[in-house]
């Protein structure tokens, strides 16, 4: 540490040098200055090349007659002709729809009823209250699935609490954990769980802050609770709702994994069956080989690259900052 | 009654402001009860897990379920079997291990690159927040991550839970901006004109005003740490020892009466009834939650915020 300490430059206002004559001094200068910067990156960076670019450049399989058994060179180039068997694999075409359509449930059904928490939880007056309830519903998010689906089970499934209190009372057992027509409710219900608390998190931070004189002001001139709500409350967070909706569109293919693989055998493949579990049961551990389940990996990516870049560009056009600066 | 109301109500006017007229009984009611049933579809299912995880084998039958609500008898056996040195005790040494190794050298790698990368200007500042940058808009795909975890000769290794998710960028762009937002440029400036290089400044100043942050952002970490499954599915299957989280599913496999599990499940199973020792795991893998939780909850917002708008 001392040796670090002696060995970095000493000179008084060098920042403002630096501002000012940025430009004019050579790389090795600017090298010798600002070495302690890269030696710190560094690490993210080889963490980065190994884990993120280096599988990004394999990709490449995707147009390659991949086999792991000869040396890469040797592998034939195909142009298209994995997608094209994509294309055509039976269980594609579903797990593209089912991905669709738990990506459009979870944004249309789980997100009203994170701001309707929101809402509640603005208009409680007691801070003791509003702490607690938020140390409650914070907690599921930290929760893995396996956990999640392990006492959804426990309590709503056909051995559970509540199939026990059914009985009781002469009623039937509850099956719906297991049957593929309520699967869509049983994963709304899991998310609702898990997530929608976490969820109210921002939308309590841009209520928190809307100008209250804004309200006392209504309420001088008669306007009621509701009305409030209407004319003051809901426009004063729609720019945090607009820019959400945008960027849960833009990672909208990302619906997880382990959710639908955790129920994969209870509910029924062809139910819980999305992109993900499909590269994996089809390629990973099934038959399909690389090549497949690269071609089947990178049409999602490059999808989610498209969605990412219009969800941007529309957060732009609507004067929002989006995920990355458009400098 | 009437004295308490009397002492209580003065107290309740002064939070609401003079303006806001006090809402109906009706309107009361109805958010009370809102608030009361979310939260109790919260908390019971976790309370019975803990009760049942305590009952005894005759408890249990006597209930005729998997899981109750009060424990009568109670009885730690399921506990003494978790923590008997057998594959449970084996599979939290391991998570616990993971869950401290990772988080370590993720903070690490999140702090330094967040330094690196918090100074404008700096020499070859823009491409390299690039790089960072694009991890957002793409992502490799399972098979490719899959294919390089291979060829690294990580496969079927421990570290193949840990290294390909060392870095989440999203932290590490919260955690930068934090750094360039939150810090007084002044103090940085001041540092620097006592001759305090780069890393005495990084680790005298800007750290220890950022430990809130720090907090949150360790806690994202170690929280994903500890739930590690999908990795362990993917990379380890071969592994006797696994992370707590598989042994969990395992478990709850067998409950479920679904085939491919019943064989795994055997060597985790002995004296204690399958439900209590099922739900024992459950709340050991709930505690270590439970406790970090309070102490960083209140940073949460500043972080998601800092995430969301400014990332």
């Amino acid at each position: 540490m001392a040796a670090l300490q002696t060995s970095a430059p000493p000179a008084p206002s060098r920042r403002q040098d630096r501002v000012r004559i940025k430009n004019k001094r050579t790389v090795a200068q600017r090298l010798r200055h600002d070495w302690p910067l890269l030696l710190l990156t560094l690490p993210a960076l080889a963490q980065l090349a190994v884990f993120f670019y280096w599988p990004s450049a394999w990709n490449i399989i995707a147009f390659m007659d991949y086999s792991p058994h000869r040396p890469f060179w040797e592998n034939p180039f195909v142009g298209f002709a994995w997608f094209e068997r994509l294309f055509a694999n039976p269980y594609f075409l579903p797990a593209l729809l089912n991905t669709l359509k738990f990506a459009f449930a979870n944004l249309l059904f789980l997100f009203p009823l994170s701001i309707l928490l929101a809402l509640v939880m603005h208009s409680v007056v007691s801070t003791k209250i509003r702490s607690l309830f938020q140390s409650v519903v914070y907690l599921p998010y930290f929760f893995s699935w396996v956990l999640v689906v392990t006492v959804f089970v426990q309590v709503l499934g056909s051995d559970g609490l509540v199939s026990n209190w059914l009985l009781g009372f002469g009623g039937d057992r509850l099956t719906f954990m297991s049957d593929p027509d309520s699967f869509l409710f049983l994963a709304w219900l899991q998310w609702a769980w898990k997530d929608a608390g976490w969820g109210m998190i921002i939308f309590l931070a841009a209520l928190a802050s809307i100008n209250p004189s804004l309200y006392e002001a209504a309420a001088v001139d008669g306007a009621s609770r509701w009305r409030r709500m209407w004319h003051i409350t809901l426009p004063g967070i729609r720019p945090v709702i607009v820019l959400l909706l945008i960027l849960h569109i833009g990672g909208i293919l990302n619906v997880g994994f382990e959710q639908y693989q955790l129920q994969r055998n209870a509910v029924g493949f062809q139910t819980t069956e999305v992109l993900d579990t499909f590269v994996y049961y089809q390629s990973v551990i099934g038959t399909q080989g690389p090549s497949f389940g690269t071609a089947a990996g990178l049409f999602k990516g490059v999808i989610g690259l498209i969605l990412v870049l219009v969800a941007n560009n529309v957060a732009h056009r609507l004067g929002e900052q989006g995920i990355y600066q458009k400098s | 009654m009437t004295a308490t109301d009397i002492r209580l109500k003065p107290r309740r006017k002064s939070a609401r402001p003079s303006w806001d007229e006090e809402p109906s009984w009706f309107g009361k009611l109805t958010k009370a009860l809102f608030l009361i049933c979310y939260a109790a579809a919260i908390v019971l299912p976790i309370w019975a897990v803990v009760a049942t995880s305590f009952a005894s084998e005759e408890a249990l039958a006597r209930a005729g379920g998997n899981l109750l609500l009060i424990p009568t008898d109670l009885s730690v056996q399921a506990y003494q079997e978790i923590f008997d040195g057998g594959a449970l005790t084996r599979s939290l040494i391991l998570t616990i291990g993971l869950t401290a190794g990772g988080t370590a050298l993720s903070m690490v790698l999140t702090i330094g690159a967040a330094y690196g990368l918090s100074r404008p200007g700096s020499l070859l500042h823009r491409p390299l927040l690039m790089l960072v940058l694009f991890t957002f808009l793409f992502a490799p795909g399972l098979y490719p991550s899959f294919l390089v975890v291979q060829k690294l000769g990580l496969f079927d290794n421990y570290m193949s839970l840990v290294l390909p998710m060392a870095l989440n960028a999203f932290n590490l762009i919260v955690l930068r901006s934090f750094f360039m937002n939150s810090v007084p440029g002044e103090l940085l400036d001041a540092a620097r004109m006592d001759g305090a290089g780069e890393f005495r400044t990084l680790f005298k100043i800007v750290l220890p005003m950022s430990k809130a942050i720090l907090a949150v952002i360790a806690l994202f970490y170690a929280v994903g740490y500890w739930n590690i499954y999908f990795s362990a599915v993917l990379y380890i299957p071969g592994l006797d020892t696994q992370p707590i989280q598989v042994v969990l599913q395992r478990m709850l496999m067998s409950t479920q009466g679904l085939p491919g599990s019943a064989a795994d499940v055997s060597q985790y199973q002995t004296q204690a009834p399958d439900s209590a020792l099922k739900m024992a795991v459950v709340v050991c893998t709930i505690v270590p939650i439970v406790i970090m939780y309070p102490f960083i909850q209140k940073h949460f917002t500043k972080a998601v915020i800092t995430g969301a708008i400014k990332g």
